[in-house]
């Protein structure tokens, strides 16, 4: 029963070895389960000469169980013609909802889940909407996008109404008009968000409207420090989220000391990103997933790409479960000319242009090793008189950061913004 | 599971006031849609019974078209899916989306795209024909059914009418609107609602900025509603 600080304190709280213990029970009980059901899974297995038999521990199952890649799926999918990559553990039609990943960094990989009333990827959002402090009766600002679904279900979950109006691209100056009378407590913002509340503050006045607000989280991409500071000078305490492989979302809780990953959602390991062994905490590690309440699709052991520092050490907050820090994604670094880098050094670099604050950019990269910088720079039209002096401000803060002159492709930001996808902008890209 | 105790955890708050609130705009000016808890349970039985005359149950697979926004008029047609036994995914109403309601469609035993527009039928490009080829119903805002014609498709109407929603039967002549809920007007070819439920949203001529035509009488499928036809697209999408 939630009480004034956690939506489920005894679960959220639950010790360790308890912990451990419920893990250990949900991973054998899903080891026997994917290897008669998941075709994937049994190929890989069968590779790896391991049997269910074979796993009679949450060590055995970290030690032995082979990971499964994004790649995998894909090569499955495309040698089977199975839309779901060997990973569907039961008719399609047994599946209540079927949504996908992204697809930024590629092809999107479907995944399914069987639900009742609440979605599962929500139900579990709950315990962070009530610990960023949303409480019946409040309004929520119900934005986002919808291909993960019903996000208004952790709203409901809360007891709070979420307030649906249009935060999608070009809709938060109606969204203002709506926080203006509902006073909302809380709403979800991405990195596109923050590129039209930027150009919405010179006409408005955002410490005003966000008066009402817990919180706000922010998910898609990493937050710039721009931005963060910006909304911090709005008033809006930022709660910074992500997603365990597609799993389960992780979300910052009141201390912003990494975010919560949901332990009896979700069996989350870091393992050395050129290797399988497990780094100790709080060495970088790539995050590693398995599914532990989808009977649908579940991941076991699933290499995200994703690259994260863990602890297991509980929070200042009182919550026992993991919390990690993402860094960046697998294979970000890009060597051009001798000199590494990684896509935040640019995202820094544009934030101290005004014309190019927003950071709105890709790398155009054909391969990790490049020996030409191309960035496609996103600007403000309203505020740029001089696209070739802006050009040769953009190259030299990039030169600075990077140590290579870029070649430069600039574009006015709508332009660059409809290039997104899943509410993000994929910030390496082929072409 | 996770859900069975967030779930219990739940249902010891007081539930809210009403499921949510939606927004249109009427020249300009927006205009907010609470919906109740009791509005939202008879939207998603009459939303149910509409995927049912269209063959929708288990075995189907369902593609729902429509952004957050919209949820409080596609929500129960979601929920009707669901109650249905039918699967469904969710296709963005962006044109950079429109490659997912693609992929959908491609990879999975589709057998209705509801809620098709026309910046989707637009970004799918020359996908659109292989789209219409392979999934049998498609369920179309006004402003993609021209297009969707051209593709091959007979497409079937889906309608934003203010705060109502109205869907064609396959005998598709005219989108029916839920009587039990709504009353549509139309004056100089403008319509015009009222609330004819219980509802938490409550008008009486509230102009729409919608031009259409109106039909009575009763229908192939044996509904004796109201119908509506959108002449010229859904002026505030």
């Amino acid at each position: 029963m939630p009480d004034d600080r956690f939506f489920e304190p005894e679960i959220e709280t639950m010790p360790r070895a308890s912990l451990a213990a419920l893990q250990e029970e949900r991973i054998l009980e899903l080891v026997p389960y994917v290897y008669e059901r998941s075709t994937l899974v049994r190929r890989k297995w069968e590779e790896a000469r391991i049997k269910p038999g074979d796993i009679n521990s949450l060590a055995d199952f970290t030690e032995r169980v082979p990971f499964i890649t994004k790649d995998d799926i894909r090569r499955f999918r495309d040698e089977t013609g199975d839309p779901f990559g060997g990973l569907l553990c039961t008719r399609y039609a047994d599946a209540t909802t079927v949504f996908s990943t992204s697809g930024t960094t590629g092809d999107a990989t479907l995944y399914g889940h069987a639900w009742g009333r609440w979605h599962p990827f929500w139900a579990a959002t709950a315990r962070d909407l009530w610990e960023i402090g949303v409480r019946p009766g409040d309004y929520v600002l119900g934005s986002g996008f919808k291909m993960r679904g019903p996000l208004y279900h952790a709203d409901q979950m809360c007891g709070a109404i979420p307030l649906l109006v249009n935060t999608g691209i070009g809709g938060w100056a109606t969204a203002l008009d709506a926080i203006r009378r509902y006073r909302p407590v809380y709403a979800q913002l991405t990195g596109l968000a923050m590129a039209e509340l930027d150009h919405l503050s010179r006409t408005n006045d955002m410490q005003e409207l966000f008066s009402s607000f817990k919180g706000a989280a922010f998910a898609g991409e990493p937050l710039g420090a721009r931005a963060r500071a910006q909304l911090e000078s709005w008033g809006v305490e930022v709660y910074v989220w992500t997603s365990t492989g597609d799993v389960t979302g992780a979300f910052e809780c009141g201390q912003h000391d990494g975010c919560h990953a949901w332990e009896d959602c979700v069996l989350l390991e870091a393992v050395d990103p050129a290797g399988s062994a497990q780094v100790a905490d709080g060495e970088l590690g790539e995050l590693v997933a398995t599914s532990l309440d989808n009977l649908v699709t579940p991941m076991v052991r699933f290499r995200s790409d994703d690259i994260i520092r863990m602890t297991r050490e509980p929070c200042g907050c009182g919550r026992t479960h993991a919390r990690f820090w993402p860094v960046g994604r697998k294979g970000d670094e890009t060597i051009v000319a001798g000199n590494s880098f990684v896509p935040m050094d640019i995202w820094r670099a544009l934030e101290q242009v005004p014309q190019t604050a927003t950071a709105l950019f890709q790398l155009v990269r054909p391969a990790r090793e490049i020996d030409e910088l191309r960035v496609r720079v996103g600007y403000d039209p309203d505020t740029t008189t001089s696209v070739p002096e802006l050009r040769d401000r953009v190259s030299e803060v990039i030169t600075a950061a990077v140590g290579v002159p870029p070649v430069l492709e600039l574009l006015p930001e709508p332009e660059l913004l409809a290039r997104g996808r899943g509410g993000k902008l994929p910030r390496v890209v082929k072409s | 599971m996770t859900v069975a105790s967030t779930k219990a955890a739940a249902a010891t708050l007081p539930r809210p006031r009403i499921w949510g609130i939606g927004r249109y705009d009427v020249a300009g000016q927006p205009v907010y849609v609470e919906v109740g808890w009791d509005d939202w349970r008879r939207d998603v039985a009459w939303a149910r019974a509409m995927l049912a005359d269209h063959g929708v149950g288990p075995g189907s697979g369902l593609v729902i078209v429509g952004g957050m926004a919209e949820s409080p008029w596609f929500d129960p047609f979601e929920t009707a899916a669901r109650e249905l036994g039918a699967p469904y995914s969710i296709g963005e109403i962006y044109a950079f989306e429109a490659f997912r309601t693609g992929m959908y469609a491609r990879r999975l035993p589709i057998t209705m795209i509801f809620g098709l527009d026309r910046t989707v039928a637009e970004g799918l490009g020359d996908e659109l024909a292989e789209v219409v080829a392979r999934v049998p119903v498609i369920v179309a805002r006004p402003d993609a059914a021209g297009l969707l014609t051209e593709a091959g498709a007979q497409p079937v109407i889906v309608a934003r009418v203010g705060p109502a929603i109205a869907v064609e039967c396959p005998h598709r002549c005219g989108a029916h609107l839920n009587g039990a809920e709504w009353t549509l007007a139309e004056r100089g070819g403008e319509l015009f609602i009222s609330t004819a439920g219980p509802r938490a949203h409550q008008v009486r001529q509230a102009a729409l900025g919608l031009r259409g035509a109106l039909a009575d009488g009763p229908c192939g499928c044996g509904r004796t509603g109201q119908r509506v036809t959108i002449s010229e697209g859904e002026m505030n999408p």
